[in-house]
């Protein structure tokens, strides 16, 4: 490439990088406006890179979550700076979109950018994206998914692209995904600040990870470990494996610590270079009492089962952790919540409806009302939903 | 202990009825919406219904669905003054028909999305004197299931002109959750469940004889 070109691309990449942190920080300031889901995150990062003096960093994050009808918009920015050797910054914005006509699909779709300055892989920036399809039920769900990056590093540019398939399952508390992905560079750069070697006149490089990942939680508590084996498919010569744990303690209502210790290895997509990191943060939930993390299919079920006297039981059931509150509420109870109860590895509601039409909603630790995921669902005039019960 | 929940939680329902019959009875003034301001808005635009005749117990119930779900005062508002509008524009669409039952469930069939034109195509299809709450409910259900209006209209309409009960016709919407919930495309599951309630029925030579099946009023 030609120099003034290489510049031009430099900046091209450079410029939508800055462009998507302004975007970010825009939607950060009508977030916090909003009182929408705010999370500010602060801590220690020790980086320690092959051939480098091991990095002191600071850390500072904000990440957004908006919900509303049709899709949840989830924003995040972070600053990575350790003094003359490491600073980086990125932006990111994903979509989760349920499928209406569909409940058990979700498409995710995001774009993120990043400029850096890295003693191990050059100064520059990055811009890629994502989109990943889920097939989501109860207990367990699979995922395919392709990304494509863009990096530019001390004047050279590449490019990036990754395609993973992975499923999950879920048993209790225990939460336990695999997953495979390919991916395919020439960014040579980060290749050789990971450790890597080329093999002679290969234009690309490509690795093959296999990932296991398995996570606990109770209620807002988390505790992930990861395990990583990565062998490179063309292009080098080169294998690593990767462990790394992460815990979240939340510590009040919105208070959190987090820490975590574990490789990274290298992200061509995201043009991370491979590390091995140890971070402890805190982090500040503003807006409204965080939710724990469910999928939306596991939400709550509703049942009817007919009456020998005419009307129906209607029977509410939620697959959910024991440590959290579960409420139900609709026209039946004039909208006033119930609690429901634990039953074995769920939380049940039973309520008597004699014939006529009802509007139900239910919802866990105070946040928003959701319709039952095999309901009709039917808009509320209050941004949420309620499902609808037709009984004969 | 969970029968004794139960009863409790009952007990509570029954309580709640109770208020709520009382508060109906009182009028609007108990609504407890913290924003005084919205509070008088919402009692001015129920008692504004009550003098155009219209019922006054959906808008309540619209406006106790914004308080527990902690919507801002103004929102409640809209909401209760966009169901008024609703229940006028239902109450239209279904004339002669005038039960508060029906308009309620015509302003639900428009907010789920039904088109304006399909409530009066409901209405002809059964004689005035019979309620086409019913039919109007399953439709709204088979509409917020994204089967298409048309769709769903044109099979509701069919059972209902071929004498098809107000319990059949409900029967047809639990049947189209179940097959979804089992998997089933939704227009599918109406498609099937639907010829299934028609093959119980008379055939339309002995309803044109004046030999209906329904049994009459719900």
């Amino acid at each position: 490439m030609l120099p003034a070109a290489q510049e031009n691309s430099d900046g091209v990449i450079a410029g939508a990088s800055r462009a998507l942190l302004l975007a970010c920080v825009v939607a950060f300031r009508a977030a916090a406006q909003e009182a929408g889901d705010v999370r500010l995150e602060t801590g220690y990062a020790r980086v320690d890179q092959k051939g480098f003096r091991p990095a002191d960093a600071a850390l500072v994050a904000v990440f957004w979550r908006k919900p509303t009808d049709r899709f949840t918009l989830l924003t995040s920015g972070n600053l990575t700076y350790a003094r003359d050797s490491l600073a980086a910054a990125q932006g990111v914005a994903a979509f989760v979109f349920p499928w209406a006509s569909r409940e058990h699909l979700r498409t995710d779709v995001g774009a993120a950018g990043a400029t850096f300055s890295l003693h191990s892989a050059g100064r520059g920036g990055n811009g890629n994206g994502f989109l990943r399809q889920h097939y989501v039920a109860d207990l367990w769900g699979a995922w395919g998914g392709t990304a494509f990056g863009l990096s530019s590093r001390s004047g050279n540019r590449s490019q990036s692209y990754a395609v993973d398939i992975g499923a999950w399952t879920r048993w209790r508390a225990i939460f336990a995904s695999a997953s495979l992905s390919r991916q395919n560079s020439d960014d040579f750069q980060l290749l050789y600040a990971s450790g890597g070697l080329s093999t002679s006149g290969a234009p690309t490089y490509e690795f093959e990870d296999w990932q296991v990942v398995a996570s606990a939680r109770r209620g807002p508590h988390e505790l992930t470990g990861s395990w990583t084996r990565r062998h490179s498919v063309a292009g080098t010569d080169f294998r690593a494996e990767a462990v790394a744990v992460a815990g979240t303690l939340q510590l009040s209502d919105r208070l959190a610590f987090l820490a975590s210790a574990g490789r990274q290895l290298a992200d061509p997509v995201r043009g991370l270079p491979q590390a091995d990191i140890i971070t402890a943060s805190l982090r500040l939930s503003l807006g409204p009492k965080p939710l724990p993390v469910m999928e939306r299919a596991t939400i709550a079920e509703a049942f009817l089962q007919s009456e020998p006297g005419g009307g129906v039981e209607l029977i509410v059931r939620v697959a959910a952790v024991d440590s959290i509150a579960v409420q139900v509420a609709g026209d039946f109870s004039e909208w006033k919540p119930v609690f429901l109860e634990r039953e074995g590895d769920y939380w049940v509601a039973r309520v008597a409806l004699p014939p006529g039409k009802y509007h139900v909603g239910v919802r866990a630790n105070l946040g928003p009302w959701r319709a039952p995921r095999n309901l009709a669902r039917v808009r509320d005039d209050f941004g949420g939903e309620s499902g609808l019960i037709v009984v004969p | 202990m969970n029968m004794h929940r139960r009863v409790l939680t009952l007990v509570a329902l029954v309580l709640a009825s109770v208020s709520a019959a009382r508060a109906q009875a009182r009028g609007p003034a108990v609504l407890p919406i913290a924003d005084a301001k919205a509070r008088v808005a919402v009692e001015r635009e129920i008692a504004r219904a009550e003098a155009r005749g219209l019922p006054t117990q959906p808008l309540i119930a619209k406006a106790m669905e914004g308080v527990a779900k902690q919507a801002p005062g103004e929102q409640i508002e809209a909401a209760v003054a966009s169901m008024a509008k609703r229940l006028e524009q239902a109450r239209t669409l279904l004339a002669p028909s005038t039960s508060a039952a029906e308009l309620a469930s015509g302003a639900e069939a428009l907010r789920a999305g039904v088109p304006a034109a399909m409530l009066k195509q409901v209405r002809a299809a059964w004689p005035v004197e019979r309620s086409v709450v019913m039919p109007l409910d399953v439709l709204t259900e088979l509409v917020a299931r994204k089967i298409p209006a048309k769709h769903a209209l044109e099979q509701i309409t069919a059972l209902m002109r071929r004498g098809a009960t107000p319990s059949q016709i409900a029967s047809l919407g639990q049947a189209v959750q179940a097959d979804v919930a089992s998997g089933l495309e939704p227009d599918a599951a109406l498609e099937v469940r639907a010829r299934g309630v028609m093959s119980l029925l008379p055939s339309p030579a002995s309803v044109a004889a004046g030999a209906p099946r329904g049994s009459g009023k719900q």
